[in-house]
């Protein structure tokens, strides 16, 4: 929705309490990188990649900020040489534009251990159970670390969503894409 | 309290139970008929939608997306567009919202009925069941002839609709608000005020506001418990601001305030229901004309996000069951996102849910998880891939087998059973 | 001697066996209008109205499974169930005095009521499932919970019908010569409306219809007491179900409306028995159209505890205020 040219953007623009949240956190912690991105239809969201020492404290952090901070998805995924977890938070949501919050936080591979935060938020456990079963991040203390959409006689050390040699091999792959087509079809 | 733990039984409630409409299972812990813990083990409807999408394009995800889940197909498909429409800075045309906005609403009607008949079912009111879901037929119809689709619509694609709503189209729809203005006030009558519903629903699988919040509860269970938060409303999505949205919360609709129970999530479903009558009305009039779709081709559409897409995205829609969220990620010059995520709103729903219903009976278990409209093929979207030792039969196999079985009954079939057409390669 | 033999063996085993034969098919032909009519209520089509009948032979052409945890008595206790039910025929007024009606048979025609039910609890326990444990639980609650009112009120019945002048004081043979209409005072006729809605929820609990249809909860745990039973002994445990409907409702019709056909057709004997016979299962029909049909479509069903707190608090009320009201002339 970029049809009415506004141009607000010449003026001196009040900050909006999007990007007062992403000031606040930026002071606080200064080692992290704090990013206001604009989408096309005018949606700001607070972008935050912190180290994860203090990955936990920041998380502390937007939980007094709002108490009633909205954690809403938890996403584990593959760098290439690290591993990461990025956390969307919905805080301040009492008035219409609701602050959108990101945080990333990351972990090497050889060492992938990040602080758990299911005490600050109880239902990120959940994501991070489903982190350590798809590509083996291993979030420390966590109270719960069953396997939660993996079978329980799922080969250890074997991280389905790995973009690397940890990752699915392919002799453990039966017919996946097309049952049809792969190696002579249904005849064969 | 020691004493009385020999006297506890643990049940599988599932994977296949008449009372759930998908494989899930919960180990319920009872005293008696009480329920004293509740353990969930998702993962029975695994189809690796995550590991898959890793081997597709932006374009094939889209279909991917719909399919994860017939009733909140739209929904899936739009956050999903959302997403790459974010991380790659494409434009979407108005006219294209505001077709968005009827298609998404018309959704939510649908999906609200089936879940208004379910709960009727879940307490042996089979009649109610019966009476709504003809209700819902109408919109089912409304939308088939809408999208040419009675479940999956395939309406949006990145960057606008495929189909657009001509006067034809328009008629119908109106057509069909006339109807349901008739309809739901019975619906509304036959829901809130009866005494066995009442009896069967009120105080029954409390979420408390706090429980809400811990688990990160959303949609009709979020507002159920008096979290106001509505992602189409939060999120300014689209023109949705315009359009006049706000969160429906169970005060608005039983004038009592929120209890976090299963009638408060009901009367939130009934009140969304009067609202996307509302919002289909007002976007049918305010909708301009113009283009529906930011790249009139698909292969023009493939190779602008092979450019442009580079980056992440967030997607975030108010589908019928609450917030959805999609994150894309992609890199400039491939044309498949590095990493697609979905989170579905019964994934935290089903833990709230889980935690709500301790306490209460036997008999409010299946009530409980109907109440929060679960939609268990959506959360078991994760990679699978079969284990090498176990024995697993594939769709070649079984189609293997079952041709081996006609041939068994009937050696002078005729036919190749081979099917044709083109497909992915892994 | 011979005649005796006839008189006292024969007649009473033939007339039990034709009317075996006769209560199960118009009890599963019930079933079928039933569910046609509930259909109809709920603008669906319906199964054709001998469905229930297709479905019993099929279920007896079809494989038995029996669970690894069951033992003997889950295999036993479909058969003693179905027994018990015909055994009960035989004390089941049907428009005339039933065949071994006595002095006191009341008694037993309640003792083998609640037997039936006793014998499903067993066969459910037996299976070894926990759904089936929690149905044999529920089945057991509401029997407790449902039996008191009616029997308070069948023995107030009897007792104040006894005063009227009967050869056989409580005996199901009552009702034919004596009714409770026609005690004739105000208060007594306000009483036989209160005990026709006890005798209502009653029937409606121990068919386990609406509001009761709770050992068989079918989402709820999965049909409860049937749920690890097939082939033959479900097909058993069904046809026990509709014979059991039948035989309550016959009780229902039997104390209330106990008018025969017959008087008019100027018929005598075995033929106004027939005659009377027919009438009853019309009249057993639209009395279970009022409670079952039209009960299990308005309405959908309560959890135990509500069921309970309303058979004690709500049901058993009002059948101790009936009787009181019946017996009031009688002991003041």
């Amino acid at each position: 929705m970029n049809d009415n040219p506004v141009n607000e953007t010449n003026e001196v623009k009040e900050p909006t309490k999007i990007e007062k949240v992403a000031e606040t956190i930026a002071e606080r912690f200064p080692e992290a990188q704090v990013e206001v991105k604009t989408n096309r239809w005018k949606r700001q969201r607070v972008w935050v990649r912190i180290p994860r020492e203090k990955y936990r404290e920041l998380m502390d952090f937007i939980k007094k900020l709002d108490g009633e901070a909205h954690y809403s998805i938890g996403i584990e995924q593959d760098w290439g040489d690290e591993l990461g977890f990025l956390s969307h938070l919905v805080v301040h949501y009492k008035a219409a534009p609701a602050v959108s919050l990101i945080v990333d936080v990351h972990a090497p591979k050889d060492d992938p251990v990040i602080p758990d935060i299911s005490d600050i938020f109880p239902i990120a456990l959940q994501f991070e159970r489903e982190g350590m079963e798809m590509v083996g991040i291993d979030f420390e203390n966590a109270p719960d670390k069953r396997r939660l959409f993996l079978p329980d006689d799922f080969p250890e050390g074997i991280y389905p969503l790995r973009l690397d040699d940890k990752g699915v091999p392919d002799e453990m792959v039966k017919n996946a894409g097309h049952p049809y087509y792969l190696k002579g079809g249904a005849r064969k | 309290m020691t004493e009385r733990v020999e006297y506890w039984v643990k049940i599988p409630f599932g994977p296949i139970h008449p009372g759930l409409e998908e494989p899930e299972k919960f180990i319920l812990t009872l005293d008696g008929e009480k329920i004293i813990d509740v353990d969930v083990k998702l993962g029975y409807n695994l189809r690796g939608i995550q590991w898959i999408a890793l081997r597709r394009n932006y374009i094939q995800i889209m279909y991917l997306a719909e399919r994860m889940c017939g009733i909140c197909s739209f929904s899936h498909n739009h956050t999903y567009t959302r997403a790459v429409e974010e991380a790659g800075g494409i434009e979407v045309p108005e006219r294209a919202e505001y077709i968005r906005v009827i298609i998404g609403e018309l959704e939510r009607i649908h999906s609200h009925l089936l879940n208004l008949g379910v709960l009727a079912h879940d307490i042996g009111y089979d009649t109610l069941l019966h009476l709504t879901w003809l209700a819902r037929e109408k919109v089912m119809d409304t939308l088939e002839a809408v999208s040419g689709n009675r479940v999956n619509y395939s309406m949006v694609t990145i960057g606008g609709v495929r189909r657009d709503i001509d006067e034809k189209k328009r008629r119908i729809i109106l057509d069909m608000i006339k109807y349901y203005r008739e309809v739901f006030p019975q619906i509304e009558e036959a829901f809130l005020h009866d005494p066995t519903i009442e009896a069967r629903f009120r105080d029954t699988a409390v979420i408390s506001k706090r429980v809400a919040l811990e688990q990160g509860a959303v949609g009709p269970t979020g507002r159920g418990s008096g979290i106001r938060d509505d992602a189409r409303w939060s999120e300014r999505l689209g023109v949705y601001p315009d359009l006049g949205i706000k969160p429906v919360m169970p005060q608005d609709v039983t004038g009592e305030r929120p209890r976090g129970d299963v009638f408060d999530r009901m009367a939130v479903r009934i009140g969304e229901l009067y609202q996307s009558l509302e919002l289909i009305e007002h976007a049918l009039d305010g909708m301009p004309d113009g283009k529906i779709k930011a790249f009139p081709k698909d292969n023009v559409l493939y190779a602008k996000l092979r450019l442009m897409v580079d980056g992440e995205g967030i997607g975030r829609y108010e589908a019928p069951r609450g917030e959805l969220v999609h994150y894309v990620r992609g890199k400039k010059g491939s044309d498949k996102p590095l990493r697609w995520k979905p989170r579905e709103p019964t994934f935290p729903n089903l833990f709230s849910v889980a935690k709500g219903v301790i306490g209460d009976q036997v008999a409010d278990f299946v009530v409980a998880v109907a109440s929060i409209d679960p939609c268990l093929s959506c959360t078991d979207r994760v990679a699978v891939i079969e284990d090498g030792k176990r024995k697993v039969l594939t769709e070649k196999d079984l189609l293997k087998e079952s041709i081996r079985k006609t041939r068994e009954i009937n050696p002078e079939i005729k036919g190749d059973p081979t099917p044709v057409g083109a497909s992915c390669s892994r | 001697m011979p005649m005796d033999a006839v008189t006292g063996l024969v007649y009473p085993v033939a007339g039990l066996l034709g009317l075996y034969a006769f209560v199960s098919l118009v009890s599963l032909i019930w079933e079928g209008i039933d569910r046609k009519l509930v259909a109809r209520m709920q603008r669906r089509i319906g199964p054709p109205i001998l469905q229930p009948l297709y479905d019993f032979l099929k279920l007896s052409s079809k494989e038995t499974i029996i669970p690894s945890t069951a033992n003997y008595m889950f295999r036993v206790a479909p058969v003693l169930a179905l027994a018990t039910a015909i055994a009960l025929l035989a004390y089941t007024p049907m428009g005339f005095t039933p065949i071994l009606a006595s002095r006191g048979d009341v008694i037993v025609f309640i003792y083998l009521l609640t037997l039936i039910s006793f014998f499903k609890i067993v066969g459910a326990i037996s299976s070894g499932n926990p759904y089936a444990k929690i149905g044999a639980a529920r089945e057991a609650t509401v029997m407790v919970s449902r039996e008191p009112a009616m029997m308070l009120a069948i023995f107030t019945i009897m007792w104040r019908l006894g005063k009227l002048g009967v050869p056989k004081p409580f005996s199901m043979g009552i009702f034919y010569t004596h009714n409770i209409w026609e005690i004739g005072t105000p208060m007594s006729f306000v009483g036989a409306v209160i005990l026709l809605y006890v005798f209502c929820v009653w029937l409606a609990s121990e068919i386990e219809v609406g509001f009761f249809n709770i050992p068989d909860a079918e989402e709820e745990i999965a049909e409860g007491l049937l749920v690890e039973y097939s082939g033959r002994y479900l097909a058993l445990l069904k046809l026990t179900n509709s014979i059991k409907a039948f035989i309550s409702a016959s009780l229902v019709v039997a104390i209330f409306f106990p008018w025969g056909v017959s008087g008019y057709l100027n018929l005598t004997g075995f033929s106004a028995d027939v005659v009377n016979l027919f009438f009853h299962a019309l009249k057993v029909f639209a009395l279970l159209f009022a409670v079952q049909s039209v009960f299990r479509a308005v309405t959908g069903r309560l959890k135990i505890t509500q069921a309970v707190d309303f058979l004690w608090k709500n049901v058993f009320l009002a059948s101790l205020v009936g009787s009181l009201l019946i017996a009031m002339e009688v002991i003041m």
